[in-house]
């Protein structure tokens, strides 16, 4: 009877892990063998399709990877992709502390609603907003138009540039970030703040030494989960940014649909994916810590 | 900073709200009204801007650079969009898939998610951990093994290709957000109900079920919107057979001007925004925000 109760409570976990496992675990693994130069198998239909394509008899080669991370484009939409990151995190995590903070110490009407209209970009599609946010500042654009009528008809464009994509990423990202901080905020009580400010801490210090370590978990949360999510971005730089250097999520589409070259877009694929399990580092480190510890105060 | 601080301490105190021991009123952020108030104009700007400049180009007649407002203003390009021809049939088909691949996620991770809650599943964290990493490789990476997948299993450019494509970015919440949601649910009240006689089914219906609500829907809405828009699998996998709003956006973005895009994007937007305002309480209140700490 135990026997059967622990199979039930298996098979009702079972089906989304069976989704992910067959349709994208599966597909993982086929890609990573495929960019180590092995094209027969599962792999034959695409390895019909693609031009350059490096094959081996032995184990396996990295030929494809030296070839790759040689190139001078991908080198350039590497670094694009890691300095547009890190910047939109920066932004979005100071813009979500920034909000959130304001909306907890005042408890105002004005905090409230500043925390609503950050939240709103997360129910505008992706493909609009990338596409409002390019016309918004782009040549012809509001931005330029009320720097022309203000007297300044030379005011730069940001139409198809890094900035823009960054801009448009901390856009989209913004209301994640708001909801994570505001909402373990929360939980915190205005005390342990009042306490640091009685004794004569200024907010910014207060905030840092008091707040942030109380607030870590989401913040954590926040940066990983922003950084994975631009770092493999296509829709905001496909819209917005420039051709070359792009990031790394056009990069390969562009690589694979344009130049037909499956096997290198798969390396660049898999390093992108390299480079987010660096960025959920900290995140499965943090999780881990807070199980420990309220498994300790459960004690 | 502190000249503020110090001149509303001598301010009235207020008694209503406690004891007059707090020095500072709440209201007071250590800065000046003013910068507060630039603040929420910048911010109103930056995200609602971009959004009102495309409605008003979604009206637009004439209206060349470097006017602040357009020479003429017309309605003309929403009837060239509505004759699009194939514009009606890709609002119809959006409106399929989103329906159906909720329903069909729902079904997948709502048992998960509650399991996930309520009893001990070996491995439960890492579990729930891969779930999100796989979701971490990028997405054209994992399009072109699919394609090979699905030329395999004759999926390419069918109705179940798409649902399946547009299935998989909803995964991820769909089980975290309702785990939390059930995991809020207080044991004690399950066991209050069991303890005058409810069975276990009528316990999870009428107390378990109704308490986790909210985060379940929030979920739902989530999945709904990702379906509709989702675009690069759905090109990649449904073309040339269906082609959905967002689809079609790309294509209106670069053969069209900026008038008719404009007029698409705001039609396209009706039902995110319907969406937004239904479950913006539930959002706000922290559902969101809990799924991702389980």
């Amino acid at each position: 009877m135990r026997f059967l109760r622990r199979l039930g409570q298996l098979l009702m976990v079972a089906p989304p892990i069976l989704v992910i496992g067959v349709f994208v675990g599966f597909p993982i693994a086929i890609s990573a063998i495929y960019t180590l130069g092995h094209l027969g198998g599962p792999n034959s239909a695409v390895s019909a399709i693609g031009l350059h394509q490096v094959s081996t008899k032995g184990l396996f080669t990295l030929k494809v990877y030296k070839d790759v991370f040689a190139e001078r484009n991908f080198q350039a939409s590497l670094v694009a992709s890691v300095w547009v990151t890190v910047v939109s995190v920066a932004v979005v995590l100071v813009l979500s502390w920034a909000i959130a903070l304001y909306a907890w110490r005042t408890r105002s009407r004005l905090g409230r609603a500043l925390t609503a209209l950050a939240v709103v970009p997360m129910f505008i599609p992706v493909v609009i907003a990338s596409y409002s946010i390019l016309q918004f500042f782009s040549y012809g654009g509001f931005v330029k138009t009320v720097a022309s009528a203000l007297g300044m008809p030379h005011f730069p464009t940001l139409g198809y540039s890094l900035q823009l994509v960054v801009i448009a990423e901390i856009w989209v990202s913004v209301p994640f970030g708001v909801l994570m901080i505001s909402s373990g905020l929360g939980g915190i009580p205005p005390s342990a703040f009042e306490a640091a400010r009685d004794v004569g801490a200024s907010v910014v210090r207060a905030t840092w030494k008091i707040l942030v370590p109380m607030n870590l978990l989401p913040t954590v949360i926040v940066t990983c989960f922003t950084g994975i999510s631009v770092l493999g971005s296509f829709t905001v730089p496909y819209l917005v940014g420039p051709t070359t250097p792009t990031l790394l999520g056009p990069e390969a589409t562009e690589t694979f649909q344009s130049f037909a070259e499956p096997q290198q877009a798969e390396v660049m694929a898999v390093a992108l994916f390299g480079l987010s399990i660096i960025v959920a580092v900290p995140y499965i480190w943090a999780t881990y810590r807070a199980n420990r510890t309220s498994r300790a105060q459960a004690l | 900073m502190r000249v503020e601080t110090v001149a509303t301490t001598e301010g009235p105190v207020l008694t209503a709200e406690g004891p007059a021991t707090r020095r500072r009123p709440r209201g007071s952020f250590g800065g000046t009204r003013l910068v507060s108030i630039v603040a929420v104009v910048l911010l109103f700007l930056f995200i609602f801007g971009p959004l009102l400049w495309l409605l008003v180009w979604a009206f637009v007649g004439v209206w060349h650079y470097p006017a602040l407002l357009p020479q003429k203003w017309s309605l003309s390009w929403w009837r060239q969009v509505f004759n699009y021809p194939s514009l009606a049939r890709s609002v119809e088909l959006s409106f399929l898939f989103a329906p159906t691949v909720t329903a069909l996620s729902a079904v997948i991770c709502l048992p998960a998610a509650y399991a996930f809650a309520r009893f001990r599943i070996p491995g439960r964290r890492a579990l729930m951990i891969i779930l999100f990493s796989v979701n971490a490789f990028p997405k054209i990476g994992l399009y072109i093994t699919i394609a090979t997948l699905f030329y395999a299993l004759n999926l390419m450019g069918t109705f179940l290709g798409v649902v399946l494509i547009q299935l998989l970015g909803t995964i991820v919440f769909m089980t975290w957000i309702p785990t939390a949601a059930f995991a809020a649910v207080p044991r004690s009240l399950e066991e209050a109900a069991r303890d005058v006689g409810a069975s276990r089914l009528r316990t999870f219906f009428t107390v378990t079920l109704p308490l986790a609500a909210p985060g379940i829907f929030v979920a739902m809405v989530l999945a709904f919107l990702a379906s509709l828009d989702e675009a690069q699998g759905t090109f990649l996998v449904g073309i040339p057979n269906y082609v959905t709003m967002p689809v079609q956006m790309y294509s209106l973005v670069s053969d069209y001007p900026p008038e008719a895009a404009a007029v698409f994007a705001v039609l396209l937007s009706v039902p995110s925004v319907v969406l937004m305002l239904l479950v913006r309480k539930h959002v706000m209140g922290g559902s969101l925000a809990r799924g991702f700490q389980v």
